[in-house]
């Protein structure tokens, strides 16, 4: 695809607001994968099969125990696996049948942050999202740099725009990085386990940025977590996952249902249903 | 950005490096250079071809030479040729007075430049574990006359002096200086002739253990007084294992001083060495230490030849006491260098 | 925000290319040969309109014959060593990798030193066999350096090192069991040497010749400059951004690796260069590899042109070999280089 097509494309992108109707980001179809298919060294591991949809401004929370399977669908859905069967989709294309660039363009992928060789500042690191639009040996445009700016701003990042990377504490890399995901003009926001090293204080607000986000936005926000009381809080959709198999899909309501979950988390639970209709978990006073 | 935007980038970028390059690619020898060297003689000059058989042109009047090292250096002062001496490397200090020429910078890597400066009309080198075959090379291809000699033997010692000494266009002095050293040769050849082989060990180096192979001039050298080498290698400068000097027990070690020899003075200092000190040759104090001019292949080394002659067969010289002009080389100490007095005396 | 466009690149590279200029002028002016600017500028005028003949043959000799040729290689091997070593720091993500690391140049100097060999009187043949040798190296270190299909930066490092130093021995086993052929020149050469004049009498051909292969190299590998800066901060993040690694490391792997190749097919293994002039580019100009590239290729001839000029200039008649020069200059600013990231 050409530049021109492709920068077209981003900006048509920017024009469809909330104002659209429910647009479907995210279809999976009874995709299943195995890393024993690949690697034969790998463990026996099959995954799914799982079906699930993501509309346009929801947070769907992929849920479950270790090891269930959660971060090899994410990555799935990433593009990095080829399903072993089954169909994912990402705004109605095949992603098996996208090339880089153009996944780039759809799926962005925010991971723990490798780390930086040289110093690099805040700005140079977001502005690097723009990358899968445009040619191979390119300057930035005047296009490139306001939605980059634009990207520091969703994040609250704004002030630290001329700052070094390696200067910024865990929390502000987190959104840095989360801006330059945001810079890739997405229709799909991965994220893997995003709350691992913060506290309690940071996840929440992790999750309040990312509900908003999603709020604010047209893409679909997909992530996995373990944290079951803030995904029941701040998700639309939940996948419950053990052991490879796709238990239950639904709201959180739908979902989370006490012997289920004491059967998925090995845990005395209890599950409280709020005025909100948003469940809360607990560990269960009896043993 | 469209490709042709892309493409008129990359050649901006990289245009600085093509710059200074278009100059020096306008460069080369061409006509203009091999004004130096004329390639076809005329009345003015002569053509003789050198010992490796390059052709080499010089005037007949001969009034520049610049040498690439010190043996070429020493041969050009005893055929008493200095005063066409224009130019000679850092390291050549036989005779002392070599010292004092303007210098071209080391054996290995002579400054091309300031060969040039000095505008020679002919450069003598050495060949083989003389100078560099890329220095010669060089300097032809930047038009500059190169006569290159091959030392290889004692005879082609001489042999490479009366060549300079032609290529000066002064063959008679060259005669008599060379038919005096051969002589000396013969007088000495004349007296080891009944007598066996002594068989050494020339000592390059002490640690580790290096000694010369059998196709250097040193090997040669050995010979011509009357001894032979007890390694056989076609290596140049082969790094030996005591066990085979064990095996093969010298009757005689000889050492010549010099940096690498440097703490071996006396006879006493190799019966301190472990090993060595067990050896038939240094129990018996056949040790014999060599002036450094055996190090190099020049007129010098004859008078080495003759002092280890000395030393190896004393029998062969006690005869005619009156008719020896070299005192014995007493154990243990270090001979004296030929200074300019005594290249006169050398020369007859 | 101030984005990097192709304009400030083309400005930093002119200002780096005047820089280069004068550095070459000086380096004309300075030597062994006494030659008055006059004299140079007429000599060079001269040539330039098509009066060769005029000009008087020493002038020409020592211009043409000597600087010219030896300022030109110091510019391509300069050139040739930074590029190399900025592509190498990225592709082995090692700020302390230099050109040789992947023995590049081990094998260079095992196809010379055979070359010396078994062809001593071929001219030519040791920068023919230097650079067949490096390609071997290339292609096996290549092999070896995979992973999963793909070249590995910590797998590559090891092969690298591992052939290198196998290499190296080897080369120690035949200069001391060879005999007494010419080794004393493989020393030289083996510490980094620009006075070896060109092996042809057709100058010119033979320099266009090494900088379209400089061209062609440096360019390939200046078209993944936007990939590298991205895998510089992560290959999952950079995979995650539509870069094809694969492919780059690729690109990189064999555009870094033919100029380290042609570097020292010509002038023998010259250290420091390749990995200190990325550095300087660097804290001058930042780490941008659109801007690092060509910034290193001009910087890397700089540093070059300046060393050869006091190799042969510094103790006079005595030239050193430029390969000490590096290093002497060298090793004081890796120092003040490593004490500046301890901030």
């Amino acid at each position: 695809m050409s530049a021109a097509a492709r920068s077209g494309a981003s900006v048509a992108h920017h024009l469809v607001g909330a104002g659209q109707s429910e647009r479907t980001r995210l279809k999976v179809e009874q995709a299943t994968y195995a890393y024993s298919a690949t690697d034969r060294s790998a463990p026996e591991f099959t995954l799914g099969p799982v079906s699930f949809e993501a509309r346009q401004s929801e947070l769907v929370t992929i849920l479950g125990p270790n090891a269930s399977g959660k971060s090899t669908l994410l990555r799935l859905l990433a593009g990095m696996f080829k399903a072993l069967s089954g169909r994912i989709e990402v705004d109605g294309l095949e992603i098996g049948d996208l090339d880089l660039l153009r996944r780039a363009q759809k799926i962005a992928f925010v991971q723990q942050e490798s780390e930086l060789l040289f110093p690099l500042r805040v700005w140079e690191y977001v502005l690097q999202g723009r990358y899968p639009y445009g040619r191979r040996l390119r300057f930035e445009s005047e296009e490139d740099s306001l939605l980059a700016g634009n990207a520091l701003s969703q994040v609250g990042a704004d002030s630290f725009r001329e700052r070094w990377m390696n200067e910024l504490s865990g929390g502000e890399k987190q959104r840095v990085i989360l801006a330059r995901a945001l810079a890739q003009q997405p229709s799909l926001l991965l994220l893997d386990e995003p709350t691992q090293h913060l506290d309690i204080g940071g996840k929440v607000e992790l999750l309040r940025r990312l509900r908003k986000l999603a709020d604010g936005n047209s893409y679909s926000v997909i992530v996995v977590t373990h944290e079951l009381n803030l995904a029941a809080e701040f998700s639309d959709r939940v996948v419950l996952l053990h052991k490879g198999k796709s238990l239950r899909v639904g709201t959180p309501a739908q979902v989370y249902d006490r012997a289920l979950l004491e059967e998925t988390f090995a845990a005395p639970l209890e599950v409280e249903m709020r005025p909100s209709g948003r469940p809360r978990v607990i560990l269960s006073s009896e043993h | 950005m469209p490709a042709i935007r892309q493409a008129r980038l990359l050649a901006v970028l990289l245009l600085p490096c093509f710059v200074p390059t278009g100059i020096g690619a306008a460069a080369g020898p061409d006509a203009s250079t091999a004004k130096m060297q004329s390639s076809s003689p005329d009345s003015s000059s002569r053509v003789v071809v050198d010992e490796m058989g390059r052709i080499v042109t010089v005037p007949k009047d001969l009034r520049r030479i610049v040498s690439l090292a010190p043996s070429v250096t020493e041969m050009i002062y005893a055929l008493n040729l200095d005063d066409r001496l224009a130019g000679d490397t850092d390291y050549c200090d036989v005779p002392p007075a070599a010292k004092l020429k303007p210098h071209v910078g080391s054996f290995l890597n002579p400054s091309l430049e300031s060969i040039i400066a000095l505008h020679p009309d002919v450069v003598i080198a050495v060949a083989y574990s003389g100078n560099r075959e890329e220095t010669a090379d060089a300097l032809q291809k930047l038009g500059v006359a190169v006569y290159v000699i091959n030392p290889q033997t004692v005879p082609r010692i001489l042999d490479s002096m009366s060549g300079i000494a032609k290529l000066a266009g002064d063959d008679k002095r060259g005669a008599e200086v060379v038919s005096a050293l051969k002589s000396r040769l013969d007088v000495l050849q004349k007296r080891l002739a009944d007598l066996p082989l002594v068989h050494v060990l020339f000592v390059v180096q002490l640690e580790p253990l290096i000694t010369a192979g059998q196709h250097t001039f040193i090997a040669d050298a050995l010979r011509w007084a009357g001894a032979e080498s007890i390694v056989v290698s076609k290596v140049d400068w082969p790094k030996l294992s005591m066990e085979e000097v064990v095996r093969l027990q010298p009757d005689y070690i000889v050492v010549a001083p010099g940096p690498m020899t440097d703490s071996v003075s006396t006879v006493t200092d190799l019966r301190k060495r472990v090993v060595w000190r067990d050896l038939l040759a240094v129990q018996a104090g056949h040790v014999a230490i060599v002036s450094e001019e055996i190090d190099r292949p020049a007129p010098g080394l004859i008078d080495a030849i003759e002092q280890l002659a000395h030393e190896i067969h004393p029998t062969a010289f006690s005869m005619n006491a009156g008719e020896d002009q070299y005192p014995r080389l007493r154990l243990g100490s270090l001979s004296e260098k030929c200074n300019s007095a005594r290249w006169q005396a050398c020369a007859h | 925000m101030r984005t990097l466009t192709a304009r400030r690149v083309v400005a930093i590279c002119a200002l780096l290319s005047t820089i280069l200029f004068v550095a070459v002028v000086i380096s004309l002016r300075l030597g062994s040969y006494p030659i008055a600017v006059r004299d140079i500028v007429m000599t060079l005028f001269n040539k330039a309109i098509g009066r060769g003949d005029e000009i008087p043959s020493e002038f020409s000799v020592v211009i043409f014959g000597l600087r010219l040729p030896r300022i030109a290689l110091g510019i391509l091997v300069g050139a040739s060593l930074s590029t190399a070593g900025a592509g190498f720091q990225a592709l082995l993500r090692n700020p302390l990798a230099d050109p040789y690391v992947l023995g590049v140049s081990s094998g260079a100097a095992l196809g010379a030193i055979l070359s010396v060999i078994w062809a001593p009187q071929v001219t030519g043949a040791i920068q023919i066999a230097a650079f067949i040798g490096a390609a071997v190296a290339i292609a096996a270190v290549y092999f070896l350096g995979r992973r999963g299909g793909q070249l590995d930066s910590a797998t590559l490092l090891l092969a690298g090192i591992i052939s290198a130093s196998f290499l190296s021995a080897i080369i120690m086993f035949i200069m001391t069991t060879l005999s007494g052929r010419d080794v004393r020149g493989m020393a030289f050469w083996l510490m980094g040497d620009l006075s070896t004049p060109p092996p042809t009498t057709h100058v010119k051909e033979w320099l266009g010749f090494l900088f379209a292969i400089f061209l062609v190299a440096a360019g390939a590998m200046y078209t993944t400059s936007s990939d590298l800066n991205l895998i510089l901060t992560g290959e999952q993040e950079a995979r995650h951004l539509g870069v094809n690694l694969r492919r780059v490391k690729l690109v990189v792997y064999v555009s870094a690796s033919v100029l380290t190749g042609l570097a020292v097919s010509v002038s023998g293994a010259i250290g420091y260069v390749g990995l200190l002039v990325p550095h300087v580019m660097r804290m001058l100009f930042g780490t941008d590899y659109r801007l690092l590239i060509p910034t290193s290729a001009i910087g890397g001839a700089i540093a070059l042109v300046i060393a050869d000029l006091l190799a042969r200039t510094l103790v006079a008649p005595t030239e050193l070999p430029v390969g000490a020069m590096t290093a002497i200059a060298g090793a004081p600013v890796f120092i003040y280089l490593i004490r500046r990231r301890v901030r």
